[in-house]
């Protein structure tokens, strides 16, 4: 029987996720928590944030998030581990520094993992398609091994930029696991469970009725969510729980619609380190909220490193929507679509969607029917416009309906989009030199 | 019978690929669901909703179907014109709110709004 080699904790799960899983876990006595702060869009303001200030670029809620973990993490020898440095993770870095001064922490040593940004070699970047307009940048996704050299020469915090998410765990299990492609795989695979943290653990899941399931959590239960935690063994395998004491749900099936969730082909499943195998991959129930995990498999590394190009096209989406109450309102609300359309008759029918929110708006034509008459209804515009110009013209033509069209239309609300594409390329390995940038309280 | 009745789900995005998770809760479930929900009879179900093609693959040790429908989000999730951002974490229940039978022989078909429409 393989034995444990460490305890992982998976405290945030995306840039805006809540702050106080973290500091649950830490106090757990995990040996790492890892904040995953960074979905491929997120660069894109950070981005914007370096080039106004060289001091700027990374995650702004940096202080707000680490403020009440960097005590907890100090006291208990907790490693944290985040790609919360996102576009400047050298800033993130000194700026984790300072705060942990600020807080009486000193001699907390925080790593940046530099090398992420390639927007100078995109020309190297093998491209899915033409980027058709100026890059607003480029990065590629970095795998777990400068994030681990750092840890194993003594980093407290290890700040990335883009890294696999995954490689953010796997990067604390690499030098204790045995030799072999399948143990990292299974760290890999441990990695992907958690990353998107209260999602493992109940969140975002529905269990089926009558299938002797647990039940659905409580608000109080959803409210307090425990994020997930493994203990990973030293062949890569794992066991998957809670927190003690914290509200959850860790079962064979919340495990398996995370373990397939973004996933494409289960058996080829692409990071930077390895490609890794789910399709022999088993769930063991081990009691209340403990499940084992095993079976993942090595498919030997990927040829090349994924990076994600950001394009920036002119104009914005604009999404603006007003509301009707009281009897009837649905069919006012019918007949004010209609009229915004005769308005917004210059937008090409690609352009432009008028939705009644409240009858369909999300899934469309899957919609379940409608069932009696609504109490109140929202009709929706969002619209590709060119520039601020048509933008306004939107909301103009909106707002417009309170005095002009059907009556008692109100609580106009509107919001403004930029247009971001993201394109995926691919890079050689070599192109991608990464190093470390030490600070220190 | 309704698809989300014998399977849970859950949708995810990547640039202009929805997909698509379903793990059913028991064997019985599981074969039933490989028999009603294939590519060739979801295809003109999902484009009703989302253009573009419908690919499966099975991992019969998690008892779990995945579908993958490469260009359902063109331009990605920021480019949708959908009320909001991330409609598609809604998708899951283009696949759960189906009904699939077995007497006999398999059906599938969607809820039908007329019909069902007071």
């Amino acid at each position: 029987m393989t034995h444990q080699v460490c305890v992982l904790g998976a405290g945030a799960g995306f840039a805006g996720d809540r702050v106080d899983p973290a500091v649950v876990l830490a106090r757990a006595g995990v040996d790492a928590v890892v904040l995953e702060c960074l979905a491929e869009r997120t660069l894109v303001p950070a981005i914007r944030a370096r080039r106004d200030n060289p001091q700027a670029g990374y995650d702004p809620r940096l202080v707000r998030r680490l403020t009440p973990l960097l005590p907890v993490a100090r006291e208990k020898g907790c490693r944290i581990v985040s790609n919360l440095g996102a576009a400047n993770p050298v800033a993130a870095a000194e700026r984790i520094a300072r705060l942990a001064r600020e807080l009486g922490l000193p001699g907390l040593k925080v790593a940046a993992v530099v090398g992420d940004d390639v927007s100078d070699r995109a020309a190297q970047v093998r491209w899915v398609r033409e980027p058709g307009a100026p890059l607003l940048g480029a990065h590629a996704y970095l795998g777990c091994h400068r994030l681990a050299d750092a840890l194993a020469q003594g980093a407290d915090v290890v700040v990335t930029g883009r890294v696999a998410d995954s490689a953010l765990f796997s990067a604390v299990a690499r030098d204790r696991l045995v030799p072999g492609e399948d143990a990292l795989a299974g760290a890999i695979g441990v990695g992907h469970l958690l990353e998107c943290g209260g999602q493992l653990t109940g969140g975002n899941y529905e269990p089926i009725a009558g299938a002797g399931l647990p039940p659905p959590l409580s608000a109080e239960q959803y409210a307090s969510l425990g994020y997930p935690l493994a203990r990973v063994m030293a062949d890569g395998s794992a066991e998957i729980g809670l927190p003690p004491g914290a509200p959850g749900i860790v079962d064979a099936l919340t495990c398996s619609l995370q373990l397939l969730y973004e996933v494409h082909d289960p058996s080829y499943y692409a990071t930077p380190d390895l490609v890794v195998d789910f399709s022999g991959v088993r769930f063991e129930t081990l009691g209340e909220n403990r499940v084992r995990m095993s079976g993942v498999r090595s498919k030997g590394p990927p040829p090349t490193l994924k990076v994600a190009g950001f394009v920036d096209r002119p104009g914005f989406i604009m999404d603006c929507e007003i509301a009707l109450a009281g009897a009837g309102a649905r069919e006012r609300a019918e007949v004010m679509a209609q009229a915004l359309r005769l308005r917004l008759g210059d937008w090409a029918d690609g352009d432009i969607a008028v939705d009644l929110v409240g009858a369909g708006s999300v899934l469309r034509a899957g919609s379940q029917p409608m069932q009696g008459p609504a109490p109140e209804m929202r009709v929706h515009v969002s619209a590709r416009c060119s520039d601020g110009e048509q933008a306004q013209i939107i909301e103009d033509e909106v707002y417009a309906m309170t005095l002009s069209g059907p009556a008692g239309g109100c609580s106009v609300r509107s919001e403004k989009r930029p247009r971001i594409e993201v394109l995926d390329g691919f890079i050689e390995h070599q192109q991608v030199p990464t190093q470390l940038h030490w600070s220190q309280s | 019978m309704r698809v989300g009745d014998i399977a849970a789900g859950r949708a995810g995005d990547k640039g202009d690929t929805l997909d698509l998770s379903l793990v059913a809760c028991d064997q019985a479930a599981y074969e039933l669901l490989c028999k009603a929900l294939t590519p060739e009879r979801l295809q003109p179900l999902m484009n009703r909703i989302v253009p573009g093609p419908v690919m499966r693959y099975e991992v019969p040790g998690l008892r779990a179907l995945k579908f993958v429908l490469p260009q359902a989000l063109p331009g990605g999730v920021y480019a949708s014109l959908h009320p909001g951002l991330h409609w598609q974490k809604a998708a899951i229940w283009l696949l759960l709110d189906l009904h699939v039978e077995d007497e006999g022989h398999t059906l599938l078909a969607p809820v039908d709004r007329q019909e069902r429409r007071p």
